[in-house]
Parts: C-alpha cells; structure tokens; sequence
C-alpha cells in the first residue's frame, strides 16, 4: 500500500526564526507547506511565506481548554506513512443553540505532504483533501462512484490555532460545512467566502491513533453515536434477512420430507367406558399389548371422550413388558360452553394428544386409570396409541431460533442508525432506511 | 463476521431440528421411571401413577 514512503529524515529545524512579537523560538516543520504559523508563546498568527514573518493576527487564548490531546511535534505512523503533527485547531459550530466543539490536526509527511485527523468526543476520522471533485445534489454526493448521504449542514468557526497551517487561518472565522456520510466514510465540503475545499475522512478508533502515535494512556473514551461511525453490527442486515428466509425455507423443506417419512402407524385403537357404578372397585386397568418397532421413536397416545360440560381424566403409564421402564403421564379432556352476557363461549376441547419422546422399540401396554367428574353416570373414552409421528413444535422452536437473532440485530442496527441520525438535519422520522446505510461496507 | 456466526449458527439450529425428528423428540412432558414391576400387568392397581389426585377443572366461564 502506502509503506512504500521513504522514512521520514532527521527533524527538520528552521533556525534563526523568532516570532516578531514575542520573540519566542518559531519551528518550521512543514517547510514550504506551511502558509501561516501560530506562535505557541504569544498566539500571534504570522505569515509563514514572509521571511519577516509578517504578524497576521493575535487572539487571546485559554490554552489549558484547547489543549491538544495529541502534542505538536509527536511523530508516528498512521496507515502505513511517518507524519508529524504539525498545527493543531479546535473548532466550534453552534446547532439548535447548543455549541460542538471538535479538534483538527495537521499531520506533514515531506513526500505524502498534508493530511489531517479530527476528534469529536472521542471519534476521529483520518481526512485527506479530496482528489477529484466530487458531485452534491440536495440529498447527497457522489465520489469515486460512492455515494453520500447529506447529514448536517454548519457554520464551523475557528476557536484556537496553533503551529503550522497549510491556508491562511485565523481565528474567528466562519465556514460553511456541509458533510455527507457512507460510513465508516464522510465527504466535507468547507466554503470560505467563494472558495470551497472538499475532503474525505475515514472514521479511526481512538486505540488506532494512541498505537500510531505512541501516545501515553488510554484515547478518550468515545461518547455517542458519530455520523461517520461504523456500526458494530458490521453486517447488511437486509442480507441476514435473506439468510432467514433461505433457512425457512430449508426447514419446510425438512418439514415435508420428515412428515413423508415418518410411519405413523397406529398400535392401539380401544374405547372403553368409566361407570360410576364400578367405581367402588379398582378403576385402573391394562391395555392389549402392542409391539412398536423401528429404532427409538416416539409414540403419540391420543384421547377422545364425549364430554360435555364435564371432564375425564386419565392417568397413564406407558410400561416396557420387558425392561420395565414406563413413561407416566396424566391428561385431561374436559369442555365446556355456554352462553352469557357476551355471548355465547365455550372452552377446552374433546380431544386430547400427547407424543411420548424417544421411545425404544419393544412390546408395551398402557396402563389407564380414569378419573371422571362425578356428576358423570358412564363416560365412554377412545385411546389410539400411534407410532412414530412428526412433532410440528420442534420446526416452531427452530423458526423462533432462527428468527430472534435477526430480529436482535436488526433493532441493534436501527437503534444505532437512529442516535447516528438524531444528530443530523434528518432526524430519525424522516429516515426512509435504515439498513441500506448500517452494513454496505462490510 | 455475524454473517458468519449466522450461517453456522442457523445450521446448527437445522441439524438439530432434524436430528430430533429422527430420535423422535417431543415437546410434552412425561415422567420416565425404571423397573415398574412386572406384576402390574396382572395388578394393575398396584402401581399408583404420579399424577393421580390432580386436581381438575370444574367449571367453564
């Protein structure tokens, strides 16, 4: 890529050159690159062409406020390419009456030349001045066959300069920024007075520029949502969407073939009939038996019972003759209905299915204890034993599954597209999408 | 990288749903016991169910 750059030769130092108003010692880093210089001791600013140099200005300054975070003179390496940072300039736009302040850096490589770095709470973005001239319409900008869209237009005013500075900068002034997002990409346009500078910045993490330029202790903990951010979920969501729909598909696929190749075949068909009149006796008894065979599979038990306004109740055990094991279960066919104020209602039903998990294969018999409500004289009761039967549920617990990851991450990438967007000109009721913007770029 | 995750995770999801349909899973719940007697055949009313004395419903709206 860009390792290609000789390194960087010995610091260069600009000697004999003292600021006409204080007398301070002014280092020239950026030779020939620098248009003005800030004297760090009495902040005049002073023509850097000028052999004499000229005094352009001088502000007043609180330093300790615009301290810059990364020292003048700090050497490192960003992407790749030595640069040196050489002028440093905290700005400040005023939105809805509430004012932003962000830092800007000029870092100087003598065969790369100029390129920038901005902080704002923590989020930096490397910026370059743009190669070729970008197209902006009212809703966005195209570069390089990219497209932006438009996020905030400002007035950005100059609070505080110091070192080198490639233009004439001065302090108080006022420039027209308007910026343009694909992230983790942003496009700026800066119009001062009739000329307008156009550049691209790339969002960095702070940890990138603490490692680039060595700096001691940890970067600012970013605060917010930038406009330019990256989203952590780092994926086209509209893409996890189509994932989802191909595994749906797949698994009505598994569905059919599942429910085509399970047997199904009925082991046990009896009625039998409850009377009151017996109850006094043991009322529990003992199917036929019946063989289920194949491998482990599971069996459903269904219950039928003309119950109305009543209920049955029956307790079972699915008992292995041979090895004695035994599945024990109880299920209820109970329903009820009738008419009220609201109309008419009814509630439970007269069928009742159970599937007894992974059963082995071997000769079985149910053992039935019936219990029925007591206002009943007899209650005749069918129950069909079936082996082997699709379990529709378990393709229910797997679409949920495939389901709620999607969904999390989809609320994920528009929470976050929505604090991103609350800070521009379009606030989130205007966002027509959300996800083309979350995920283009993975 | 969640593509990714998506991918093996939702194949994972499809692998089990099909592996529990062939061992015959189930979403009910049953109560499995060993050794019931082989005397309950001849006696029923020597094995007492879990479930007996649940109480039932009685009523509707």
């Amino acid at each position: 890529m860009s390792t290609g750059a000789p390194p960087l030769p010995p610091k260069p130092q600009a000697k004999g050159l003292n600021c006409p108003k204080c007398g301070a010692a002014i280092t020239l880093r950026s030779f020939g690159q620098a248009v003005t210089v800030v004297c760090g001791g009495c902040h005049s600013i002073l023509d850097a062409k000028d052999p004499n140099l000229a005094i352009l200005q001088q502000f007043e300054a609180i330093t300790s406020v615009a301290k810059p975070l990364i020292p003048l003179g700090t050497r490192g390496k960003l992407r790749g390419t030595d640069y040196e940072v050489t002028g440093f300039q905290r700005r400040s736009a005023q939105v809805d009456g509430v004012t932003y302040y962000w830092q800007e850096y000029v870092l100087f490589n003598p065969y790369k030349g100029i390129r920038y770095l901005s902080e704002y709470n923590g989020h930096w973005n490397d910026i370059s001045i743009c190669k070729t001239l970008p197209t902006a319409d009212f809703g966005g900008a195209t570069y390089l066959g990219e497209s932006y869209k438009h996020f905030q237009s400002t007035s950005a005013n100059t609070d505080f300069v110091l070192g080198e500075f490639p233009w004439q900068v001065r302090v108080g002034e006022q420039a027209a920024v308007t910026d343009y997002v694909h992230p983790p990409r942003v496009l700026s346009s800066e119009k001062l007075d009739k000329e307008v500078t156009w550049s691209i910045g790339e969002y960095m993490y702070g940890r990138e520029i603490w490692d680039s330029f060595k700096l001691p202790g940890d970067p600012p903990a970013p605060m917010g949502v930038y406009e330019n951010e990256p989203s952590p979920v780092s994926l086209n969501v509209t893409g996890m969407w189509v994932a989802f729909a191909a595994f749906t598909v797949f698994l009505l696929v598994l569905m059919a073939v599942f429910d085509m190749r399970a047997k199904k075949v009925p082991v046990l068909e009896e009625t039998y009939q409850y009377n009151r009149a017996d109850a006094k006796s043991e009322p529990s008894f003992v199917s036929d038996e019946f063989a289920l065979g194949g491998g482990i599979s599971n069996v459903q038990v269904k219950t039928s019972a003309p119950v109305d306004n009543h209920w049955i109740y029956l307790n079972y055990a699915l008992i292995n003759q041979d090895t004695g094991q035994a599945w024990d279960f109880g299920r209820e066919v109970s329903y009820y209905h009738g008419y009220d104020s609201d109309g008419s209602w009814s509630e439970g039903k007269r069928t009742d299915s159970v599937v007894i998990p992974s059963v082995p294969a071997g000769h079985y018999y149910l053992r039935i204890e019936p219990e029925v409500d007591p206002t009943l004289p007899a209650t005749p009761y069918s129950v069909s034993v079936i082996r082997d039967v699709p379990v529709f549920g378990i393709y229910g617990f797997a679409f949920l599954a495939l389901l709620v990851p999607v969904v999390i991450i989809s609320f994920r990438a528009y929470t976050f597209e929505r604090s991103r967007w609350s800070e521009s000109d379009h606030p989130p009721m205007e966002l027509s999408s959300i996800s083309s913007s979350s995920g283009d770029d993975e | 990288m969640f593509r990714k995750f998506y991918f093996l995770y939702g194949a994972l999801v499809l692998s089990t749903a099909a592996f529990g349909q062939y061992r015959g899973w189930s979403l009910d719940t049953v109560n499995q016991l060993k050794n019931v007697p082989k005397s309950v055949r001849d006696n029923p009313g020597s094995y007492r169910s879990v479930y007996a004395g649940y109480h039932h419903y009685t009523g509707g709206k």
